[in-house]
């Protein structure tokens, strides 16, 4: 829909003029005026207002009765008052009722001094107090959820939580229970309140009623400074602020940016800072002496690496992941300026091609964040935001519930988000490229089915993409065909629309568009092509790779094929590891130098929609820790490659030189809300000195729609839908044209699958994997989090669990060739007969042994080495359903 | 040019030196001085031998801060809010807050001081901590004698703060 022109008008607020638009809340307008007006419940984050707490009221010229200001909208030439007596009486009465059954127990209560309780009732209210009964009691304080204590007896009952917890994160699971003054919030028979994003009711509480386990009692107000952020943790890039006491970061909370995160944080970003505290952290440069870790200076370490790079040579390899702009930068500055080698990415894929990248960085269809809010058609393909990029989730979900934007969800696995869903799609793992031409080709015929129905009517268009869909063999066609159907789908020439990628890594655009790529340098311009990750590994098992840089990667847990990389950095002479904390790569490596975390890096880093952010250094880095920044442009001094930074101001100016259309850029115009580089007057740089753009790219899959259609794949299972229903398998064929717009047009069955799914041996089912967002090691090494480290488990359709007489929680080992790894089973219904999915990336049986984006038929069978855990048969039986998997509420 | 009578303004001088007038002028002043010197002779002495002997302080006298234990439970009356630190112009109050076990409680609330220090170095004694209190855990002593040979010496710790002083001030006396 249109975003509407809001009309301005003026009205009159205690005598003073205040211009202001029309729709607007007389609360918001006051404040335009310098008025305030004290609110409780008011809250625009949580949709509409609900004048629960009547702390608002106001005189209106012309109603008889005080009205609520957080829900009255303000109209042409209104005359209010908010100081008269009638209003100061019952701002008085309301406080006074508040307080009725508060403990007052300030001193004691964590809130104390950042509470808007008291601040209201020294500003609003009377300084006696007039009761002289008995309180209300509750047991204090009792557990909501392992990260959450409530307090009952300091409710207010504003129902701010509620409707969070409701109308925002939709998991519904915080409820009032009993009437009136009884009345108090919790969860159904007071089960814990698992849900991904529950932090976010701390920071809404405007009482001490909700406090986090982890920020319990560490510190007041005025003991603790706040440092602007951005969380690096995952590719949403939500702005935070660190709460930081004696030089600790101690809390993390939502710094609103309406533009990147909408002012929510998932708690894996806002608990996952105790990893920085965590013993496992790497402290200071460390080689190793016959596999023995020998703590190093770092004249002698940075000494070391030259030596070893210098004696690789053009024979070295480099790979980035968790690294700013400015890091990813020199990284590539070293590899290909200082030592001669094309070989480095950033991407966790083979590589898609240049072309493609410079198609999918087209600012022509780059959609924004906030373009999902106004969009008439929101399209989730390939990736499932809860896992991926959390903040995202609660942006379609607002889209969905406050724009009513159409949701189609086209994806693998069944996704969180399909309950609000206009429309979902399944396609069989590895299928990505087929589905999506088919789609493309769809669009293209004019098909007024499904989702490419949906496509052509809309007129705002957002595809949210994961960067997922590129992966595996076919991975390159699969990006070919996105951009076809966005091409069809004319998101470049419609208006607010586009395509938003979400990545695999926290920066991967930023990484990319620094020249982190096999064949594409800083700005994206033509390079030497080099090898990708995977030739990288093979170039490493086979001796023609020397020396490997790896920079925030964990190949060995994060990457696929786990053995192969653990066999490649064996093989190789010097692996040099840049690493925030120990793991089994840095287990491997020669040299391990320690990188900063996101409280204490000083660089920028940019959003999958383009924006550049700064991260700011708050806190103070632990050990002998250095900047990245200097550490690399230190290096790359030793191996005679003067780069002239010495300062974090100028490894960004570094940057903005290389990169065309960032150029000029600085951190003042960066500044605290970030600037996307399309919306900026050198963005035309852009493709200027690329030859080949979008058209060009679309040439290269352009034929495939003309290719004879063939049948649709049978395990390609979709469904049309509109209810919270999971997809049922059953409806097969049918569904397959509903859900992607005409079955004869729905998969041009350009290349049969390697290993056809119908011909899948063994059990006949298909193995997906998906990285889940609590496998990692934030999760592992945050003890707030640990409760939710996933258990490796086997998620199986209705039907395949029936036929192979498999229940829930039943121990089985899951093999395709040689690989195997035990599982426990989990029996959803949403999951496509056929197909079935692991976690990539847990601590036991890492399902990354298969991750490759090429299908695996697998088979299921007996464990051959039982887990521990087999004799707690009700081991994971205890895990209620809700917890079992954050993000998948509408199971 | 000549002065008119009118204009002539007459001052008076003192008596010319010389006789009992002059006598006094010159010894008067010092005699009455030596009058107060005679009249003390036979005072006794009122130099205070400190360290031996120590200055009776005022009731009110702001002096070295004490923590408070209730007397029934032993238990501390400080919970840890930090209001002092909050209120102290010095910053010289450090508290750091924990969560009470409830089964080996140290204060009577959910909270406690895990660490409350005061840098007496810096203290200014204004007692402002004091009124800021709100269980009346902190209150200004009696205690003076503060001087050390260190400066990391002059931060009080918990325990010290809670402990008696080993010796007492002398108070000063209703009217003394």
């Amino acid at each position: 829909m249109a975003k509407q022109r809001p009309k301005p008008i003026t009205l009159t607020i205690d005598g003073r003029e205040i211009a202001a638009t029309e729709g607007e809340m007389l609360v918001d307008a006051a404040k335009l005026g310098d008025i305030e007006i004290p609110v409780f419940c008011y809250e625009p984050k949580l949709g509409q207002p609900v004048g629960a707490c009547r702390m608002c009221l106001v005189e209106i010229e012309g109603i008889p009765k005080l009205q609520t200001a957080c829900s009255t909208p303000v109209r042409d030439g209104m005359v209010v008052h908010t100081r008269t007596e009638q209003v100061k009486e019952a701002q008085n009465a309301v406080v006074e009722f508040l307080l009725v059954n508060h403990p007052l127990d300030c001193p004691v209560c964590d809130k104390g001094g950042e509470c808007p309780l008291q601040d209201i009732a020294m500003g609003w209210g009377n300084d006696r107090s007039r009761v002289v009964d008995q309180k209300r009691h509750f047991e204090k304080p009792t557990q909501l959820s392992p990260l959450i204590a409530i307090d009952r007896e300091r409710c207010i009952m504003c129902y701010r939580c509620v409707r969070f917890s409701q109308e925002v994160s939709e998991d519904s699971q915080l409820q009032v229970h009993e009437r009136g003054d009884r009345s108090y919030i919790g969860t159904f028979d007071d089960r814990p309140y698992i849900a991904p994003f529950q932090g976010n009711i701390t920071e809404l509480c405007p009482v001490g009623a909700l406090t986090s386990y982890t920020y319990r009692f560490q510190a007041r107000p005025w003991d603790i400074e706040q440092g602007g952020s951005v969380c690096t943790l995952c590719p949403s890039q939500c702005n935070v602020s660190f709460t930081v006491r004696d030089e600790q970061v101690k809390r993390v909370i939502a710094r609103d940016n309406k533009h990147v995160d909408d002012g929510w944080l998932c708690d894996r970003g806002r608990y996952g800072y105790q990893m920085m505290y965590s013993t496992d952290r790497v402290l200071n440069p460390v080689r190793f002496d016959h596999g023995n870790p020998v703590p190093a200076s770092w004249d002698e370490a940075i000494g070391l690496a030259a030596e070893g790079l210098a004696r690789a040579g053009g024979a070295t390899a480099a790979l980035v992941g968790d690294a700013s702009n400015e890091e990813g930068f020199l990284v590539q500055t070293i590899v290909r300026e200082a030592l001669g080698s094309a070989d480095i990415d950033s991407r966790q894929a083979p590589t898609i091609g240049r072309e493609a990248q410079v198609a999918l960085a087209d600012p022509a269809i780059a959609a924004r964040v906030s373009d999902i809010d106004d969009a008439d058609l929101v399209l989730v393909l390939g990736t499932d935001p809860i896992h991926s990029a959390p903040a995202f989730d609660l942006r379609i979900r607002k889209a969905v519930r406050r724009s009513h934007t159409a949701l189609a969800v086209a994806t693998e696995r069944p996704s969180a988000l399909d309950g609000g869903a206009t429309e979902t799609a399944r396609y069989a793992p590895g299928e990505a490229a087929n589905f999506v031409s088919g789609l493309a080709a769809a669009v293209k015929s004019g098909s007024d089915l499904g989702i490419a129905g949906l496509l052509r009517r809309a007129e705002h268009v957002v595809v949210v993409w994961g960067e997922r869909l590129g992966r595996g063999e076919d991975g390159a066609d699969a990006v070919a065909a996105l951009l076809e159907l966005s091409e069809a789908a004319g998101l470049a020439e419609k208006e607010d629309s586009g395509l938003i990628e979400i990545p695999d890594v926290a920066n991967a655009r930023g990484l990319r568009e620094v020249g982190c790529l096999p064949d594409a340098g800083p700005g994206l311009a033509p390079a030497t092509p080099g090898r990708d990750v995977e030739q990288i590994r093979e170039g490493l098992e086979s001796g023609q790779i020397r020396s490997v840089i790896l920079f925030g990667v964990d190949p060995v847990r994060d990457l696929p094929d786990p053995e192969g990389w653990r066999r490649a950095l064996e093989a190789a002479d010097q692996v040099i590891c840049f690493s925030m904390v120990a793991s089994d790569t840095t287990d491997l490596a020669d040299l391990v130098f320690p990188l900063e975390s996101h409280a204490e890096k000083d660089g920028t880093v940019t959003h999958p929609e383009g924006r550049l952010q700064r991260v700011r250094p708050s806190a103070e880095r632990p050990g002998d820790i250095r900047s990245g920044w200097l550490v690399l442009a230190e290096l790359a001094a030793e191996l005679g490659c003067e780069t002239g930074i010495g300062s974090a101001p100028e490894a960004l100016e570094a940057v903005t030189r290389a990169v065309p259309f960032y150029a000029g850029l600085d951190d003042q115009e960066i500044g605290g809300r970030g600037i996307r580089w399309q919306d900026r007057r050198q963005a035309d740089r852009f493709g200027s000195d690329l030859a080949p753009t979008a058209t060009a790219a679309g040439d290269g899959s352009g034929g495939r729609s003309s290719e004879a259609p063939a049948e649709p794949s049978p395990t390609t299972v979709s469904a049309a839908q509109t209810g919270s229903e999971p997809s049922d398998p059953g409806t097969g064929e049918q569904s397959t044209e509903a859900g992607v717009g005409g079955g004869s047009a729905g998969l041009d069955g350009r290349r049969p699958p390697e290993s056809p799914p119908t011909a899948a041996p063994g059990n006949g089912l298909i193995l997906g994997t998906y990285r889940d967002l609590w496998a990692g090691p934030v999760t592992d090494l945050s003890p707030a989090l640990n409760y939710l480290i996933p258990a490796q488990r086997l998620e199986l359709s209705v039907a395949d669990a029936e036929r192979l007489g498999l229940g829930r929680g039943d121990e089985v080992s899951v093999r395709s060739g040689e690989t195997a790894v035990n599982a426990r089973v989990a029996i959803r219904a949403a999951v496509p007969e056929g197909t079935c999915f692991l976690i990539e990336g847990t601590i036991e049986g890492n399902a990354n042994v298969f991750a490759d984006g090429r299908p695996a038929a697998v088979e299921i069978g007996e464990p051959e080495v039982r887990l521990d855990l087999v004799t707690a048969g009700g081991g994971s039986d205890d895990d209620p359903d809700g917890g079992d998997d954050a993000g998948d509420g509408d199971e | 040019m000549s002065i008119r009578p009118e204009e002539i303004k007459v001052v008076p001088r003192g008596p010319e030196p010389g006789g009992m007038g002059g006598a006094y002028r010159a010894f008067g002043e010092t005699l009455r001085g030596l009058r107060t010197t005679m009249g003390r002779l036979f005072d006794r002495p009122v130099t205070i031998q400190y360290p031996e002997e120590k200055t009776p302080v005022y009731p009110r006298f702001r002096g070295r801060h004490k923590l408070h234990r209730f007397e029934d439970s032993d238990l501390e009356k400080c919970v840890g809010c930090s209001l002092c630190a909050a209120a102290c112009p010095a910053e010289c109050i450090r508290v750091v807050a924990a969560e009470n076990d409830p089964d080996d409680r140290v204060s009577a609330g959910e909270r406690y001081a895990a660490v409350y220090e005061i840098n007496l170095a810096r203290c200014i004694f204004c007692g402002y901590c004091e009124l800021a209190c709100p269980f009346d855990a902190i209150t200004m002593g009696h205690d003076y004698e503060m001087a050390d040979y260190n400066r990391s010496d002059l931060i009080f710790t918990k325990e010290m703060l809670l402990a008696e002083p080993i010796e007492r001030t002398p108070l000063r006396g209703e009217g003394e």
